[in-house]
């Protein structure tokens, strides 16, 4: 549904995207890992027909984004990482104004409108003025925007940026009724942990260059053995902390106060070891297993010494 | 007229630009001060004379070059922040993803810019209506100096439009909106009386004075500069008219509606997110 090849786009000397390669199947959600001027808004920004690639393809279902822009545009919903809103405009009326501009006839708009405001939980602010919304509601108007033409892909530049702890749960539960209604995303975040339980696929971008692509397991393990751990002690933490430390396969040790984040290097067996060490210490360790939700440390991982 | 209203950008524009107070307050400010001119001159003329019917002209020039002062002031101002806006306000890169084409988004930009300074001027007529009162006008100086008006509005309009596409930020595309906008005005003029000097003093015994002005560069240079244009139309000569193949207003007119379809194709072209010739926009 989404694919690149060998894709650069240089800014003069300054290479920001250096021979892209990129496939997601339909259906899938593909999560944009990297931080900041890593590439992903320049990616983004092509795949939407805002931007000329210097060299390589990139198609959006099946047409290319500098031939056939026209298509790309009714194929696709973007979502870029800041927008603006007409601020004179009541939420129905700037939905009806997108609809329109995409073509859609005055008959289905109302009805469409209707279901999308449904989506977002913005149905009760159907009359209410954009710029008297909150920056929560703003950004699930906007996701509801890219889908007034009923696209089967997505391209949302970091959704949740900006967002409150709840307004980015609301935003969460959203993407996961579209991926549930099938649509293909294409998700940028620097706030990690969001994207984890959301992606089928993941891809970590670094100077312009894609270091792993996968998915998540696939990407944190696959690359370098390394898994992210996650060790729970009701006390005896100044214990914990010692043992955890004097493990060889131990690394960057994050001590979060209720329980301790780190990655491991190890197999399994030397991670039953180090549980018997615990234990062995007369720790009383309540939870012991892989963080799943954590992709900071996967992405800490594989980018450590990338560019220098 | 189904179409125009059916274009959702006009629609967006009309509805966001007629709920802001400010419309209203900017429309009632240029009735009052029109007005207030007007009646000031004609009640500190009828002082010490009296104001004799049919010979009424210099009220009518003078609401004419207020209005058209009104034009020059606000038709760039008003178009010079309609791309550049969008830009500032972060919502350009969304309206370009959507079916509308960047000529559209022009078109619908001008018109509706335009529109707001159209009603102004329509507005305002009735104030003529005090001229005709005391007569001296005819009802065809009055509709060929709309019309003047009307392609001034949409060259002016077009020339903001294109700064807004051209430069980023609003303030800098106004600055540079009026000062073209001068230089079209004011600047035109200032070339042709430069030059019809510079030929005299160059060569007296070829160009006695007045003459000079049936050379047909000058001529044409004479028919670009919308005031010395105006006051052949309002009866009164700034530049002698010479001898040439078509009337001072309609090289001005055809002039002018050339330039504003270059700065609207232009305008289109920059406004393409990936700018390519346009032998090869066929898809």
């Amino acid at each position: 549904m989404i694919q690149t090849v060998h894709l650069t786009k240089q800014y003069g000397k300054l290479e920001a995207l250096h021979d892209l390669n990129l496939h997601i199947e339909k259906g899938k959600v593909f999560g944009f890992i990297g931080p900041n001027g890593a590439g992903k808004s320049t990616t983004m920004l092509i795949l939407a027909t805002l931007l000329a690639p210097t060299d390589g393809k990139a198609y959006v279902a099946g047409y290319d984004v500098v031939k056939e822009p026209k298509q790309v545009r009714q194929a696709l919903g973007y979502m870029p990482d800041f927008f603006g809103v007409y601020d004179n405009l009541k939420t129905a009326e700037y939905l009806d104004f997108y609809a329109a501009a995409y073509n859609i006839p005055p008959a289905k708009r109302k009805s469409i409108i209707v279901d999308l405001l449904e989506l977002v939980n913005l149905s009760d602010k159907a009359d209410a003025y954009v710029d008297s919304l909150s920056r929560g509601m703003k950004q699930r108007l906007g996701l509801a925007r890219c889908l007034v033409h009923s696209p089967d892909v997505l391209i949302l530049d970091e959704p949740a940026s900006g967002l409150d702890p709840r307004a980015r749960i609301e935003m969460r539960e959203i993407l996961k009724q579209l991926r549930g209604m099938g649509k293909t995303i294409l998700i940028s975040s620097h706030i990690l942990p969001e994207l984890a339980e959301l992606c089928d696929e993941i891809g970590v971008i670094e100077k312009g260059r894609l270091i792993a692509c996968g998915a998540v397991e696939e990407v944190s393990a696959g690359t370098r053995g390394i898994s992210v751990m996650q060790v729970k002690v009701l006390q005896s933490h100044d214990a914990a902390r010692t043992v955890l430390q004097a493990s060889p396969y131990v690394r960057r040790l994050d001590d979060k106060g209720s329980h301790f984040r780190f990655q491991f290097t190890g197999t399994e067996v030397d991670k039953a070891v180090l549980l018997q060490q615990l234990i062995g210490a007369g720790i009383p360790v309540v939870h012991f297993g892989e963080s799943k939700e954590n992709l900071e440390d996967v992405f800490l991982a594989i980018t450590e010494g990338v560019g220098s | 007229m189904k179409a125009f209203l059916a274009n959702p950008l006009i629609v967006k524009e009309m509805r966001e630009r007629f709920r802001k107070k400010i419309t209203y307050w900017i429309l009632g400010l240029y009735l009052f001060v029109m007005g207030a001119i007007l009646l000031g001159f004609m009640y500190v003329n009828q002082l010490n004379s009296i104001m004799i019917p049919g010979e009424n002209r210099e009220l009518f020039i003078l609401i004419a070059v207020i209005q058209y002062a009104m034009i020059c002031f606000i038709a760039p101002a008003l178009s010079a922040g309609t791309i550049s806006g969008e830009r500032e306000r972060q919502t350009l890169h969304v309206l370009l993803t959507t079916q509308l084409s960047p000529g559209r988004i022009i078109w619908s930009k001008l018109l509706t810019s335009l529109a707001y300074i159209f009603l102004m001027v329509i507005s305002s007529l009735p104030l003529y209506s005090f001229v005709f009162l005391y007569g001296g006008i005819s009802p065809q100086q009055l509709f060929t100096l709309v019309l003047f008006f009307a392609v001034n509005i949409v060259f002016f309009g077009a020339l903001g439009l294109f700064c807004s596409t051209w430069i980023k930020r609003t303030g800098v595309s106004t600055i540079t909106a009026y000062g073209l906008a001068f230089f079209f005005v004011v600047g035109t003029g200032l070339v042709c009386l430069f030059t019809a000097d510079l030929l005299q003093e160059l060569y007296p015994q070829q160009y006695p004075p007045g003459d000079v002005y049936q050379e047909p560069a000058l001529q044409m240079l004479a028919a670009l500069n919308p005031v010395n244009v105006m006051f052949q139309l309002l009866g009164e000569e700034l530049v002698p008219a010479g001898e040439s193949f078509l009337p001072p207003w309609l090289i001005f007119t055809l002039c002018y509606l050339g330039f504003t379809g270059i700065l609207v194709g232009w305008s289109t072209y920059l406004l393409h997110p990936v700018r390519r010739l346009p032998w090869h926009w066929t898809k």
